[in-house]
């Protein structure tokens, strides 16, 4: 019997790993401020839950300039991308009754 | 465990956050599109207010300069995205709305240079509108607002002044339309 992922499941991080799986594989990440819009979360909030993504091996963190602005972008690893595939099959599983 | 109702809001909440990505990618792209357009329709505008005998290659210019920058965008977001949105097809589809125009404005009907500058914007609004109907809102209320403002100056800008307006309703409203869908 398939488990939900716990680091997937807290609902921000579910939501930016959602938001992160919806790029394409090669596409290159979401910046920090744009996935900020996306889960309405704060600055604190999203930052600390990122990191946790990241601990766990789902997400990878790049932090540059771009002028004088520093910009961090926050793209799906393959292990996240395959963690997270696997919590919405759990998911679609407990809809279905096949977990109790 | 979570029971059946949890994992259904779940999901939900997954499917709602992928179509936000969706638009927000979609209005990206679409944003640089129109602030590039609105630029050229901009200074095709004034320069046809001050130069009119060579307003024809001002506006071929606009689309030819207009459909090279789409292909340069389209390619610099391929590279960031993955995904490639302005293709031949596109292009055809551009073309055959193009022709359709010519020959409302030039072979069924003969209109003047005035009737040629609100139809072409109401008519390349239609296609904003329409876009706006499967890609998002902020598609319709542009074309709605940039449609209504031609119609004023259509109707209520007299002379030569007409011009000016429309490099600022059409070129000035695209690029305002541009920024907005960005922040959007």
């Amino acid at each position: 019997m398939a488990e939900l992922d716990d680091i997937i499941h807290q609902p921000l991080r579910l939501k930016i790993m959602a938001a992160l799986n919806a790029l394409p594989t090669t596409a290159a990440g979401l910046e920090f401020s744009r996935l900020k819009k996306l889960t309405g979360a704060t600055d604190g909030n999203l930052g600390a839950h990122i990191e946790t993504l990241a601990k766990a091996g789902y997400v990878s963190v790049d932090k540059a300039f771009v002028g004088k602005k520093p910009q961090t972008t926050v793209t799906a690893t393959a292990a996240g991308r395959g963690a997270f595939a696997r919590h919405v099959a759990t998911l679609q599983e407990i809809i279905a009754g096949k977990q109790v | 465990m979570i029971d059946s109702k949890q994992a259904a809001s779940a999901l939900a909440e997954i499917d709602d956050i992928v179509q936000r990505v969706r638009q927000s990618r979609i209005y990206d792209l679409a944003s640089q599109m129109m602030i590039m357009w609105g630029v050229l329709v901009f200074v095709a505008n004034i320069a046809t207010w001050l130069w009119p005998r060579e307003a024809y290659y001002y506006w071929l210019a606009v689309y030819v300069l207009g459909i090279a920058g789409s292909f340069a965008i389209s390619a610099a977001n391929q590279a960031s995205t993955g995904v490639r949105s302005f293709d031949m097809r596109v292009l055809l589809a551009f073309l055959m709305f193009v022709a359709f125009g010519f020959l409302c404005a030039h072979v069924l009907g003969h209109f003047t240079p005035r009737q040629q500058g609100a139809f072409w914007t109401i008519y390349f609004m239609l296609f904003y509108a329409l876009a706006g109907l499967w890609f998002g809102t902020a598609f319709v209320v542009i074309a709605l607002a940039i449609t209504a403002l031609t119609l004023v100056g259509y109707f209520f800008v007299t002379g030569d002044a007409f011009l000016p307006w429309m490099a600022v309703v059409n070129g000035g409203g695209l690029i305002v339309g541009g920024l907005w869908m960005r922040r959007s």
